[in-house]
């Protein structure tokens, strides 16, 4: 989960989400170093007493900053691509689970065996218990196996919603009448927590998402008794 | 879970970022890529303006230097950093697989004191 006034990503716990971090990484110094260059040029603009009011042309100058910007645009394009297209390998992944978006709640299908459906509804604050997280607990979490593929089908009941977990680089949008597909996969257990990310009516805030990755024993355990 | 964490490790206070924008301490090779930049960026400024005593010009080589040097020691720190991950990963898979395959059929030591002890 995220920390007081964070402003960064939170740590990556899937692959692609580590993937994304380095591409951050490798574009945030790409700006860092164009910010330093036009900070410099605009310094040096303002100190200047030189002035040339009958510009003709500037051929050389001009190449220069068409053909720079393309090539620092390639520089970042080729990884970004290349996230792109890891993030829809096929992995042949271990289990499907369906989430649905309701007005204001999340509902979860793990029908690949046994029909096991169940709602999760944020916790109100005023039923919190010591130690818990305001406006982020539920009361029934997402059980999954850890290190194991898995396919999310994500829709919607009613208006647009999004399902997003960041700390595992997902955020899905749950579209009414459409079957959106995600995959996750986990690399540590935990709680992972995330929030609606489409605006969705009064109480879009208030319908978080956790997922509890635990140890496929432990997942197994779990699934037999929620049936 | 605790209620109220640090913004990094506890007692450390605050990243430091650059611009406000990059921070130095959490990505991996920014400080050194940076303290190289800068290192390259004063040798080059200050020795074009020892060659020629031109004082904005050496300022332009200056920045010019900085931001190609820090480009290159981040190209290469990158390059290197993410051929470790790789190397990690691998190792890392391998003590796994060992350890989960250990006197199985896929025990790769088995097979080959098999193979070893049968020539």
């Amino acid at each position: 989960m995220a920390y007081p006034f964070q402003l960064g990503f939170q740590d990556a716990s899937s692959p692609i989400m580590e993937e994304l971090l380095h591409f951050h990484d490798h574009t945030l110094m790409i700006v860092f170093l164009i910010s330093s260059l036009v900070l410099y040029i605009i310094s040096l603009m303002l100190t200047t007493k030189l002035t040339h009011t009958s510009t003709m042309d500037a051929q050389e100058v001009e190449t220069i900053w068409t053909i720079l910007p393309a090539i620092i645009l390639i520089m970042i394009a080729l990884p970004s691509l290349r996230i792109l297209y890891m993030m829809d390998e096929i992995n042949n992944p271990s289990l499907t689970v369906k989430t649905m978006g309701h007005q204001w709640y999340w509902s979860y299908e793990y029908t690949d065996y046994e029909d096991l459906s169940f709602d999760s509804y944020m916790i109100p604050t005023s039923d919190l218990n010591p130690g818990d997280l305001r406006l982020l607990e539920v009361d029934n979490r997402v059980v999954l196996p850890m290190e194991l593929p898995i396919r999310m089908l994500i829709s919607s009941e009613d208006v647009l919603h999004s399902w997003a977990v960041p700390s595992l680089g997902l955020k899905t949008d749950a579209i009414p009448g459409r079957l959106n597909q995600a995959t996750l996969i986990s690399t540590r257990p935990g709680l992972f927590y995330g929030q609606c990310s489409e605006i969705c009516g009064s109480n879009h805030s208030f319908m978080p998402i956790v997922l509890e990755m635990v140890p496929l024993k432990h997942f197994e355990n779990w699934s037999l008794s929620m049936i | 879970m605790a209620a109220t964490l640090e913004p990094s490790e506890p007692g450390k206070g605050k990243p430091v970022k650059l611009l406000g924008i990059l921070d130095v301490e959490n990505i991996p090779c920014a400080w050194d890529s940076v303290l190289y930049g800068s290192l390259g960026s004063a040798v080059a400024g200050l020795g074009h303006f020892l060659f020629t005593s031109r004082i904005r010009r050496s300022c332009d080589v200056e920045v010019g230097g900085f931001i190609l040097v820090t480009l290159g020691c981040w190209f290469h720190c990158r390059y290197n950093y993410a051929k470790q991950r790789i190397q990690e990963r691998i190792a890392r898979e391998g003590i796994k697989n060992k350890i989960l395959y250990e006197s199985t059929h896929f025990d790769r030591e088995r097979k080959q004191t098999n193979s070893s002890g049968s020539n």
